[in-house]
């Protein structure tokens, strides 16, 4: 289906000339005087494309854009706003307002259709690779031409020829052929030449060029090679020779192909140039225009600025003098600003004085050019900015890449390893828990079985045949019963504390109080006939989980008890105090004390510092203390000093919502 | 124990040192009168459902009471129990699981298929005598099946 472009201007001469312009560049064309008859049109028919007058009798061409865009049905098709050129304003509401393309006029009729196409091409997506490559062939002989085009469609390419170096220049441009074989003597422009501007088009700068020569000359070769072609083949060999070195430039080009992507390197260059002065802008202007760059025109600093914000320029021509602010102050701002910093700047000048060029080079600008000098000057110095800017532009879109390509490898790696890292260390941890887990079950069962059996017939022994032991028997038997018991509770206590780690926590609101004074009550109703003066403040309620804190109360207090017994009245106090941002719990009592530079041994499995003679107890239930605090996030800590007493404290951090 | 269709207790247990303290305890309540002993699961599964050297007794007489061990020889106690609370004639017989472990997955698990009570043999016989005299006198005495 041939594309179509809807162009909306109330112009008649406007809209011809369009659609000349465009029917003869394959597209079919929709012409509209007004924006209702547009608004009709676009109900019709899908466009590629909308070129819109920003001026129409009946409503403003950027409220028309406005509505374009904001509808979901048209908002992608791309708008391309013509207007006059000096008409600032516009250019700027038109791009904010989501038009893809500005146009001033007066217009080259040539450049819409070729910025249309671009336009139109950005939205399609990039055909694939492979596809059947397509080689432009440059020679003045009908006769050469035809043979090699047999011969290269043989091969399977698709082959588009040319009579003239000038008309080989504007197909390449229009079709970027996969490769070009150019004849070196032509009428008119000559092959090296083909080749050299071939070479300084953005787009078309890495097509291999093969070059032909029907000379014996050997500085044809240098020649050739000079101007950039790939390689150099003489007509008098035979074709087979021409498709290799084809094949091979092609082979060694694809290489790189994938690096030209970016669309942004292409196009005409978009020259923004500032001047107060009209009359010298126009001429400006149609200067640009003539070189093939497309000028965007601002009358003042202020509205160049205005301008750069919206409009992505690849120069910029300042002039010096200007009403408001200065071309050096504008050009100051510019080079301080990161995203426009790399646009090449020149600055223009009417009066020719080595104090207005060192201000001009303070404020950062690329050149500084007297207005005076001949347009041919400027031209000149504007290219080689522009050469310089696209170089830069390439050289950085390369090293982007790279690094970009390292990077993604790189974090590809990473990622790749911890995942196998985490995998690895996932699988162990559950294998190590399933075997604590086995072993933990095994130690329940088979290692109480044998003391039950111990404490039972031990008993048994104790009940059925007491008249035959004496007391000395009895007691030994109690000594043994004693110690099956104290292994049992051994046992009991090591299962709690290794399946401490495994259990999740059940975290709840808390009444310290209440629990710490309901585990008192039961230790005390245990140890009858002591005289304790056992205090529990009002201790802050805690999130954590019940039956764990439970436990840790139990070991403390049933510690300050145990440690207390010789004294003639224990005094325990269960208090708290705040921490920072956490209440720290505390037990304390006057019992026997330790010394301090025992502390750190408190804590762990199987430490005691006292012999079992003197105080009975396994060695656990610190640690149990210990590890329930720390599953909460907590701290716990002791001080004391012997004779004195002892004090524990503990946090209870709030944990994480949900954990 | 002449008719086994009479048999008030059976004690599924392999240690025979813990069979002989659990005999001992439920003799000293005079509870073990009508008592069978069975040394693993299979023993146990044919005893209530009447198969193998069991042939001549009525599933339906089964017993007041099965003590029930987890850890067995050939069938193991969990095992036994989901045969028994999963057949229609055996379902109202009520179980109680003696163990040595009170390992959380092992109670949860014996809940789940209908357990009827569930005691940690403690490594302490006084202890021990007296949980057997509280679950002689609640399904003996006091608990009346459904028959």
């Amino acid at each position: 289906m041939t594309p179509a472009v809807l162009v909306v201007d109330d112009s008649l001469t406007v809209r011809m000339d369009l659609d000349e312009a465009f029917r003869n560049g394959g597209f079919a064309t929709t012409l509209c005087a007004t924006a209702a008859a547009a608004r009709d049109a676009m109900e019709r028919g899908p466009f590629v494309l909308v070129v819109l007058d920003v001026l129409l009798p009946d409503a403003d061409g950027v409220d028309f854009l406005r509505e374009l865009k904001g509808a979901p049905g048209t908002a992608k098709v791309p708008v391309m706003l013509l207007s006059t050129e000096s008409e600032v304003r516009d250019r700027i509401r038109g791009l904010k307002t989501g038009a893809e393309e500005y146009v001033g006029k007066p217009y080259d009729a040539n450049y819409v259709v070729a910025r249309a196409r671009e336009l139109v091409r950005a939205l399609q997506p990039i055909p694939p690779e492979g596809a059947t490559p397509r080689i432009l062939v440059v020679d003045d002989s009908a006769t050469f031409r035809c043979t090699l085009k047999a011969a290269l469609e043989a091969r399977g390419y698709e082959v588009t020829t040319a009579e003239s170096g000038e008309e080989g220049l504007r197909l390449a441009a229009g079709l970027r052929p996969r490769a070009v074989i150019v004849d070196g003597v032509l009428p008119g422009m000559d092959g090296a030449s083909v080749v050299r501007r071939l070479r300084q088009d953005a787009a078309l700068r890495r097509t291999p060029t093969i070059l032909l020569t029907a000379s014996e000359d050997p500085k044809g070769e240098l020649q050739a090679l000079d101007a950039g072609a790939d390689a150099y083949v003489r007509k008098e060999e035979e074709l087979s020779v021409i498709l290799t070195r084809l094949s091979a430039v092609l082979r060694s080009s694809d290489a790189s192909r994938s690096v030209e992507a970016a669309s942004s390197l292409l196009g005409p260059k978009k020259v923004l140039a500032v001047d107060d002065s009209p009359t010298y802008l126009q001429e400006l202007a149609l200067q640009l225009r003539g070189e093939g760059y497309e000028p965007i025109l601002a009358r003042s600093g202020e509205e160049a600025l205005e301008l750069l914000a919206v409009q992505p320029v690849d120069c910029i021509l300042l002039d010096v003098l200007m009403p408001g602010i200065s071309g050096h102050e504008a050009c100051r701002r510019i080079k301080s600003s990161p995203g426009w910093r790399e646009i090449p700047t020149l600055m223009l000048t009417a009066r020719e004085e080595r104090a207005d060029l060192i201000e001009g080079i303070n404020a950062g600008a690329d050149d500084y050019i007297p207005k005076s000098s001949e347009f041919d000057v400027l031209k000149a110095r504007l290219r080689a900015q522009l050469r310089r800017k696209q170089f830069e532009d390439e050289n950085r879109h390369i090293r982007e890449q790279l690094l970009q390509k390292e990077l993604e490898a790189a974090q590809a790696r990473a990622s790749r390893e911890l995942a196998e890292t985490r995998a690895r260390l996932l699988a162990d941890l559950e294998a190590k828990n399933k075997e604590l887990e086995s072993f933990s079950y095994s130690v329940s069962h088979d290692l109480r079985a044998p003391l039950r059996a111990i404490d039972g017939f031990s008993r048994m022994l104790l009940e059925g045949h007491a008249e035959r032991l004496d007391a000395e028997g009895k007691r030994l038997l109690g000594v043994v019963v004693e110690n099956a018991r104290r292994m049992g509770q051994l046992i009991d206590d090591l299962l709690r504390f290794s399946r401490l780690g495994r259990t999740a926590l059940r975290r709840t609101r808390l009444d310290m109080a209440g629990l710490a004074r309901s585990v008192a009550a039961e230790l005390q109703a245990a140890a009858p006939g002591r005289r304790v003066e056992l205090v529990v403040r009002d201790l802050p309620p805690a999130h954590a989980d019940p039956s764990l804190v439970r436990q840790v109360f139990q070991n403390l207090i049933g510690n300050a008890l145990k440690y207390t017994r010789t004294r003639e009245t224990a005094r325990i106090e269960v208090g708290f105090r705040t921490e920072g941002l956490d209440s720290e719990y505390s037990v304390s009592d006057n019992g026997v004390g330790f010394e301090m530079e025992y502390a750190h041994k408190l804590f762990g499995v199987f430490q005691r510092l006292h012999s079992s003679e003197e105080f009975e107890g396994s060695g656990v239930g610190l640690a149990l203390v210990k590890r329930i605090v720390e599953r909460h996030g907590g701290t716990v800590r002791a001080e004391g000093k012997p004779g004195e007493g002892a004090t524990f404290r503990f946090t209870l951090p709030e944990g994480e919502p949900g954990a | 124990m002449s008719d086994l269709n009479e048999i008030e207790v059976l004690l599924v247990e392999d240690n025979p040192h813990d069979a002989e303290m659990t005999l001992a305890a439920l003799r000293k309540h005079h509870l073990a009168n009508r008592l069978h002993h069975v040394k693993d699961g299979a023993e146990a599964l044919a005893f209530l459902f009447a198969t193998g050297g069991y042939s001549g007794r009525k599933v339906e007489c089964g017993p007041k009471v099965v003590l029930l061990d987890l850890k067995l020889p050939k069938v193991d106690g969990l095992e036994v129990l989901r045969k028994v609370k999963s057949d229609e004639r055996t379902r109202a017989t009520p179980v109680v699981v003696l163990t040595s472990s009170s390992e959380e997955q092992d109670v949860l698990e014996s809940y789940r298929l209908g357990v009827n009570s569930y005691i940690v043999k403690p490594v302490d016989f006084e202890k021990f005598a007296e949980s057997m005299r509280h679950l002689g006198l609640y399904w003996l005495l006091l608990n009346r099946s459904p028959r």
